[in-house]
């Protein structure tokens, strides 16, 4: 469940800063074309991603059931942490994004 | 023509989400709760000791015991304990007369030693559950009602997506500290965040009472004999005769043990003797709710009683059946570990949330008008009232529940029933509360008393019982540590909700804020710079 909810939050907040409105307030400056599209493509990635490794883990039944709930839950956290706290929002998603290769290795492992 | 259609959806969207609202606030409080109902009545019940799992060692204990004390009955239960409800539970039917059910002694007995656990009377955790669909009024009417209810929420949802305009563009958008908007941002936020969770609570809940929704295809065929048509949906249910000439039940050990291998693993949940002591006897295992997501009743492992040995297995096959059991599955959540639970738990609390904000905003458009004078019309201090008492008072009428579990004497004959009637007095008395107090004073006082009541909850359990949070958690017993200090965290939040209520006091909320916005974090504000990149 773990690298599942890695790529849900990391995806989200790749398809947040994706949007105009979201980058500028978020990072300072404006969104370019090109980096809107690799936002895009990351976080739909990841999006899938983790439904495979939601799935991956635990199966269709259980897999699928928990691939939902760590979705809904990464989405509210990012949205409610956002205005809060939107620096440790960025932070958080970096930081599973970076070490989600790991998490992966460890589950296909296991 | 869609902009009249979106806004007749509108219409829709806010008038049965108003007078639903009240009962559908309360459905989804109590039904979330209900999502840990065992660790709640393992807290009301904290006599029954936690043991280390041995299930070949607790139905050995259980048919020892029911040999002993019920060996007449027509029926034995037996409930295994498992990690979430430590209890060994055994339950026997007495040979009812003819045309007759007979009556039904249920027991709970200590899995290591299999004596008799002398528990204080609670409902627990089965009361908030079994009020969340029947509303504590005569069958069928609770169920009814709640169904009722089920069916003006899935209308709600349905509508509140037609007539959000911005769900992509406002995906990701919570702006707070700014009055009405914030509290729409709120509601929207939980309402299209949580949605997949929404949608599949409400319509799921529609499918397990689907006989009362929809029940012209089973009175053509069954006419008003509904059982009949679960009696063959479930002919497992449907036990034989006794043969009248008697014969000794084989040892249900290695039973369990061959259920334990045909299942590869999965746990037995709980097991049902038929005709215990009789020639006729028979065993049937039931798996745990645990196992699987597929919630399916009545199917199970058949034993015979007196050789022991294994003689069919029922299953679901029909797709129909095997798609309402995910259904009612996926609504209880039993195959929920912990974690998935809590998330289980949170989605309920984001619905309970959506509900909430929608009757707060309902009100506070509409009061705009009045914030001059300060004096509301009848029709909205009634909503106020009802907003206050469902709401505020709802939260002190659980607190003062798990409070009168500890308050009670546990000898007291009807304290089981007491504890639910001081649930529903003190509810009665915030109702009358809200009415006499004004607004934001109601509010403010309900809270603020709800935030004691909850935080003193583990308070009170560490002074009238031995089980307090000094002692469950190093014992380990998470189940007991973890409903105290949820009752923290939510005296904490309600704390808090009464200290926002001191903010802008005579202010319309709207007008605080409005000019804010979140600044940029790369403390670079001006974006000309960055355009380059």
């Amino acid at each position: 469940m773990l690298l599942a909810l890695l790529l849900c939050y990391a995806g989200f907040t790749a398809l947040c800063l994706s949007m105009h409105r979201h980058y500028s307030d978020l990072l300072g400056h404006k969104l370019t074309p090109g980096r809107r599209l690799a936002l895009k493509a990351v976080g739909w990635l990841s999006l899938g991603l983790s439904l495979w490794a939601g799935v991956a883990a635990r199966g269709w039944d259980i897999g699928l059931v928990e691939w939902f709930a760590v979705l809904m839950a990464s989405a509210v956290t990012l949205v409610f942490m956002l205005p809060y706290t939107p620096r440790l929002a960025l932070v958080l998603a970096a930081t599973g994004l970076l070490i989600s290769p790991v998490v992966a290795v460890r589950q296909l492992l296991v | 023509m869609k902009e009249g259609f979106r806004q007749a959806m509108a219409w829709l969207h806010t008038w049965i989400g108003l007078l639903f609202g009240w009962l559908l606030f309360a459905i989804f409080l109590t039904g979330t709760m209900s999502y840990f109902d065992a660790e709640i009545s393992h807290w009301s019940q904290p006599e029954i000791p936690l043991r280390p799992l041995d299930s070949g060692a607790s139905v050995e204990l259980a048919q020892g015991y029911l040999q002993q004390h019920a060996n007449a009955a027509s029926r034995w239960f037996i409930g295994l304990p498992d990690e979430r409800a430590p209890a060994l539970s055994v339950m026997w039917q007495n040979p009812g007369k003819p045309g007759e059910r007979g009556t039904f002694v249920r027991k709970l007995l200590d899995p290591q030693t299999g004596a008799e656990v002398q528990a204080r009377k609670s409902l627990g955790g089965e009361f908030f559950y079994r009020f969340h669909f029947q509303l504590q009024m005569p069958y069928p009417w609770g169920r009814w009602l709640s169904t009722a209810a089920a069916m003006v929420m899935f209308v709600a949802l349905i509508s509140g997506i037609i007539i959000h305009k911005k769900i992509f563009k406002e995906f990701f958008t919570f702006r707070p500290r700014k009055g009405q908007r914030s509290w729409l941002d709120g509601h929207n936020a939980l309402g299209v965040l949580i949605l997949p969770f929404h949608l599949m609570i409400t319509y799921s809940s529609l499918v397990i009472f689907m006989s009362m929704v929809m029940p012209v295809s089973i009175l053509t065929s069954y006419g008003k004999d509904t059982q009949a048509f679960f009696n063959d949906l479930f002919p497992a249910a449907n036990a034989a005769k006794a043969a009248g000439s008697p014969a000794t039940l084989a040892p249900l050990r290695p039973m369990l043990a061959v259920a334990g291998e045909q299942w590869q693993g999965g746990r037995v949940g709980r097991l049902v003797v038929n005709n215990p002591g009789d020639a006729n006897a028979s065993v049937s295992f039931y798996r745990h709710g645990g196992d699987r997501v597929v919630h399916t009743p009545g199917t199970g492992l058949l034993f015979n009683g007196v050789t022991g040995e294994l003689e069919s297995e029922s299953a679901l096959h029909a797709a129909p059946l095997v798609i309402a059991g995910s259904f009612y599955g996926l609504h209880m959540g039993h195959f929920a570990g912990p974690l998935l639970r809590w998330l289980y738990f949170l989605c309920g609390i984001g619905g309970t949330a959506m509900i909430g904000t929608g009757l707060v905003m309902w009100l506070k458009k509409r009061s705009l008008k009045h914030a001059q004078t300060g004096v509301l019309p009848f029709e909205l201090k009634l909503v106020q009232v009802l907003n206050i008492a469902s709401m505020s008072g709802l939260m002190i009428a659980v607190a003062s529940f798990f409070w009168a579990n500890r308050l009670l004497s546990t000898g007291f004959a009807e304290r089981s029933g007491w504890e639910v009637n001081v649930f529903f007095i003190s509810w009665g008395v915030t109702l009358l509360h809200a009415l006499v107090r004004p607004g934001r004073s109601a509010w403010r006082e309900q809270l603020g008393l709800g935030s004691l009541l909850f935080v003193g909850i583990p308070v009170i359990n560490a002074l009238t019982s031995d089980y307090g949070l000094t002692v469950s958690i190093p014992q380990g017993d998470w189940a007991m540590a973890g409903v105290d200090l949820t009752s923290l965290a939510v005296g904490v939040f309600l704390g808090w909700a009464a200290l926002k209520t001191f903010v802008g006091v005579g202010l319309p909320a709207i007008a605080v804020g409005q000019t804010k916005r979140v600044k940029p974090i790369a403390g670079k504000p001006a974006p000309t710079a960055h355009e380059v990149h």
